[in-house]
């Protein structure tokens, strides 16, 4: 049969990109709210006034005119990581780890003059990393100094986790590894692995690199699976809450753990991707299912959002 | 939320359907226009010499109507004057003047078509008449013998007359009243006589003069008899006296018993009447029909907006297609491409540039522009100019396409226009930006999918039968927006998705 495949995904819960962004994204999240977490300076701010933690602010530039205050900027920073507020796909993003005289080291090595740190800039505020080409700002902020609880399945880079959250409850969550291949970037088309995270545990399960299922991290050659994610319920309460922050109904959370600081919100992201469910192997249709058969009353805080996922999905 | 798109998709696709039917069945549109139909070339060649003061020469020329549609007339008159006139149901052609010392030349050509719809109705039926020059005892006489025959039905009347026209009194053994009528048509010519003869019994008749309707050359017409039916006039071939079953086998000049040229103060020294048969698209026909109607839809044709911009509407109207096509493979097949109508855009620069050659300029400019993009990454420019230089580097390829082009006589290095310029400044930037994001792979895989739409909507854009078709039936584009809608709500997985997710299918039963 020619519609059995079909039929297969569809038991399977799968959720499509046609049906994601028709039936979710269309219905859930409106237009009016995506500038919202389209650019992260506003993120930022909102998530300072619900209280959820985030990279700490060293500056914005918003304007051509104010690219030289760059430097005064960075003055008393060892590093710092510069950033397109539009950027998407992590395009556009500069680490920086440490600072020499006229030179900057970036978190992959590369040694870079901070007077071309400023044409990346003048980039960034011309919209090149922006998603339609619009006028930028780029902000330059603390870069996160890892957790180690990835540290043996990680090249490089930092590890962020990602829950897509859907009418607030937090649906599903996946662990984003950086490898060789992805050059340090927690970028899953980039090569890096996605391990999905068990809701009601905080334990990863399966790992996926470039759409098949692996067990260890191949360049570290660890084994991904069975990792406990530190301060789990927090960060769980802290994608639900994005509900509150944004009024998205469907969102990407996007997380990581500093050393210093516990979870960090990098970002959100208003139109999180599919492959989230090759790492769990299991489809966010289904959940999604789920949480709209869910009685109202659950619905009414984070925690219980939270809770009720972590005993349901 | 899936009713009222269903509702509005199934709403345009009716409203359009509707409107097209309404044109075939109402207003008699071609349900295929872009079949190719036979049109007949008739064309006159003669050379005329002036004897006298002030020589003309008139020719009967192939008039509209009963069926035939004439498309387009051309005169040649040399140093002469030429003048249109009618009289009754003929249209003359006058040339006048001096002709020169070595004769004129002058022709006439035109395009004709015969429809083959029974439409042909004339409302008042003709009244019969005897030819000029017939005494008025000499008809007493001949209503006599004939009278038993008028009180026979039209159809008979006529077969009985053609029958005594073919045999004489002969032919019924010598009955006496009709050996009485051979005497009194004795000195008439054939044609002359069955006039006589029809008008003796009440049927109207008509001498026309006109060429046969095939391919070929003749110096001459000739003339026949025409009887009416009742329905429609027949024609009588008058040499075997019988009716020919299709009046189409003739095509009629002069009609009423005038010759079908006449000169005076000149005489024609050559003259060649010539038909051939050539192959026409039916809309070509049709075109004439309607630039000629008043009816509503007819006036608020395509076909009467000025033909230098009928050819941009043939292709804006296919556009449509091409993004549906482009919605079609992106969401249901799962396509990667440069934006969305890039490859729209791609296939309309084919158009001036042909496939292969579009195709290979495209993926050598990208080429080089890819490596321009490169290096000026490296030269810190802001967005803005580094677009201007992209533009300004691809239109300095074209330049060079153009001169090598030239010395080497490809045209198609030449035709690059004016549209392609963006299409490829801004590839060259998506594609650097796509290699830079998601490697060279995805970049190439996405620059396949793009250049396989551009050529498949190329494809569509091109296909003269739907271009024809749109074109006769613009409302087709409703279709194409009810389509576009259904492909909107489709909600299901993408084809790619299948391999995508494969993992997934049957899992562990």
């Amino acid at each position: 049969m020619i519609l059995h495949p079909f039929r297969e995904l569809h038991e399977a819960g799968i959720l499509g990109m046609n049906n994601r962004n028709a039936e979710v994204i269309m219905a859930r999240n409106p237009r009016s709210r995506f500038p919202l977490v389209d650019n992260k300076v506003v993120t930022k701010e909102l998530a300072a006034l619900s209280d959820i933690p985030t990279p700490e602010l060293y500056g914005v530039i918003a304007k051509h005119g104010e690219v030289r205050q760059f430097r005064s900027i960075i003055n008393n920073r060892d590093s710092f990581a510069l950033k397109p507020a539009r950027g998407s796909g992590g395009s556009g993003i500069i680490l920086v780890k440490e600072k020499r005289e006229t030179d900057l080291i970036t978190e992959s090595g590369r040694t870079i003059a901070i007077a071309d740190l400023r044409y990346h800039i003048t980039d960034i505020l011309s919209g090149v990393f922006s998603l339609e080409g619009q006028d930028d700002q780029a902000i330059i902020e603390a870069l996160i100094h890892p957790d180690d609880v990835f540290a043996a399945v990680t090249y490089r880079g930092v590890p962020d986790i990602r829950v897509v959250v859907y009418r607030g409850v937090p649906i599903m969550s996946m662990v984003r590894l950086p490898t060789a291949a992805s050059d340090g970037k927690a970028n899953l088309h980039g090569g890096a692995i996605g391990a999905g995270i068990d809701l009601q545990s905080g334990l990863t399960i399966t790992a996926v690199h470039r759409s098949t299922i692996v067990a260890r991290h191949p360049d570290t050659g660890n084994p991904v699976c069975g990792i406990e994610v530190p301060h789990w319920k927090k960060i769980l309460l802290m994608a639900a809450r994005s509900l509150e922050m944004t009024g998205l109904g469907y969102i990407g959370a996007d997380i990581v753990i500093d050393r210093y600081r516990g979870p960090l919100l990098l970002e959100l992201n208003a139109r999180p991707g599919l492959a989230i469910q090759m790492a769990n192997r299991t489809g966010l249709l289904r959940r999604i299912q789920k949480v709209d058969q869910a009685p109202e009353n659950i619905f009414a805080t984070p925690e219980n959002r939270v809770e009720w996922a972590r005993q349901n999905l | 939320m899936k009713r009222p798109a269903l509702a509005a998709a199934l709403a345009l696709i009716a409203i359009s359907l509707f409107m097209v039917g309404y044109r075939i069945v109402s207003l008699g549109y071609p349900v295929t226009p872009a079949r190719p139909d036979y049109v007949w070339t008739f064309r006159f060649d003669g050379v005329l010499q002036g004897t006298g003061k002030d020589p003309l020469f008139l020719l009967s020329l192939p008039s509209q109507g009963h069926g035939q549609i004439i498309l387009e007339e051309s005169i040649g008159s040399g140093s002469m004057n030429f003048n249109l006139l009618k009289e009754y149901d003929n249209r003359i052609g006058v040339w006048s003047g001096k002709p020169g010392r070595n004769g004129e030349y002058i022709s006439y050509r035109s395009t004709i078509v015969f429809q083959h719809e029974g439409t042909e109705r004339t409302v008042v039926p003709p009244r019969s008449s005897y030819p000029y020059g017939i005494a008025d005892e000499q008809i007493g006489l001949i209503e006599g013998l004939t009278g038993h025959w008028r009180a026979m039905p039209l159809s008979t009347r006529v077969q009985v007359v053609l029958g005594f026209a073919r045999a004489g009194a002969a032919g019924s053994g010598n009955d006496p009243d009709l050996t009485k009528l051979d005497g009194t048509l004795e000195g008439y010519d054939d044609i002359t006589r069955l006039l006589i003869l029809l008008a003796a019994v009440n049927v109207p008749a008509r001498t026309v003069e006109g060429v046969a309707l095939a391919e070929g050359v003749v110096d001459t017409t000739f003339p026949w008899v025409e009887a009416w039916t009742g329905q429609g006039w027949e024609h009588i071939d008058p040499e075997g006296m019988k009716v020919v079953p299709s009046a189409k086998k003739f095509l009629p000049l002069s009609v009423g018993g005038m010759s079908a040229i006449r000169t005076s103060a000149g005489r024609i020294s050559m003259k060649r009447f010539e038909l051939t048969r050539n192959i026409m698209g039916r809309w070509r026909i049709f075109f004439e029909r309607v630039s000629r109607s008043d009816r509503f839809l007819d006036v608020w044709s395509l076909f009467r907006i000025p033909p230098e911009f009928q050819q941009t509407f043939r292709i804006l109207l296919l556009v449509p297609l091409g993004a549906l096509l482009i919605a079609l493979l992106r969401n249901i097949v799962g396509f990667q491409t440069f934006g969305i109508f890039m490859p729209v855009l791609m296939a309309l620069a084919f158009r001036s540039t042909g496939l292969v050659y579009g195709l290979g300029i495209f993926a050598a400019i990208i080429a080089i522009g890819y490596a321009a993009r490169r290096y000026l990454n490296r030269m810190r420019l802001l967005l803005v100019p580094r677009m201007s230089v992209l533009v300004s580097l691809v239109i300095f390829c074209f330049i060079i396409l153009a001169l090598a082009g030239n010395k080497f006589g490809l045209r198609q290095f030449m035709a690059v226009g004016l549209l392609p310029f963006v299409i490829l400044t801004m590839t060259i930037e998506r594609f650097f930006v796509v290699v830079e994001e998601h490697g060279a792979k995805t970049a190439l895989q996405t620059a396949v999918g793009s250049a396989a739409v551009a050529v498949i909507t190329y494809l569509i854009i091109q296909w003269e039968v739907l271009q024809i078709t749109f074109f006769v039936y613009p409302e087709l584009i409703l279709f194409v927006m009810g389509l576009q809608i259904l492909v909107g709500r489709y909600t299901g997985y993408r084809l790619s998705e299948l391999v995508r997710f494969r993992s997934f299918r049957s899992p562990g039963q």
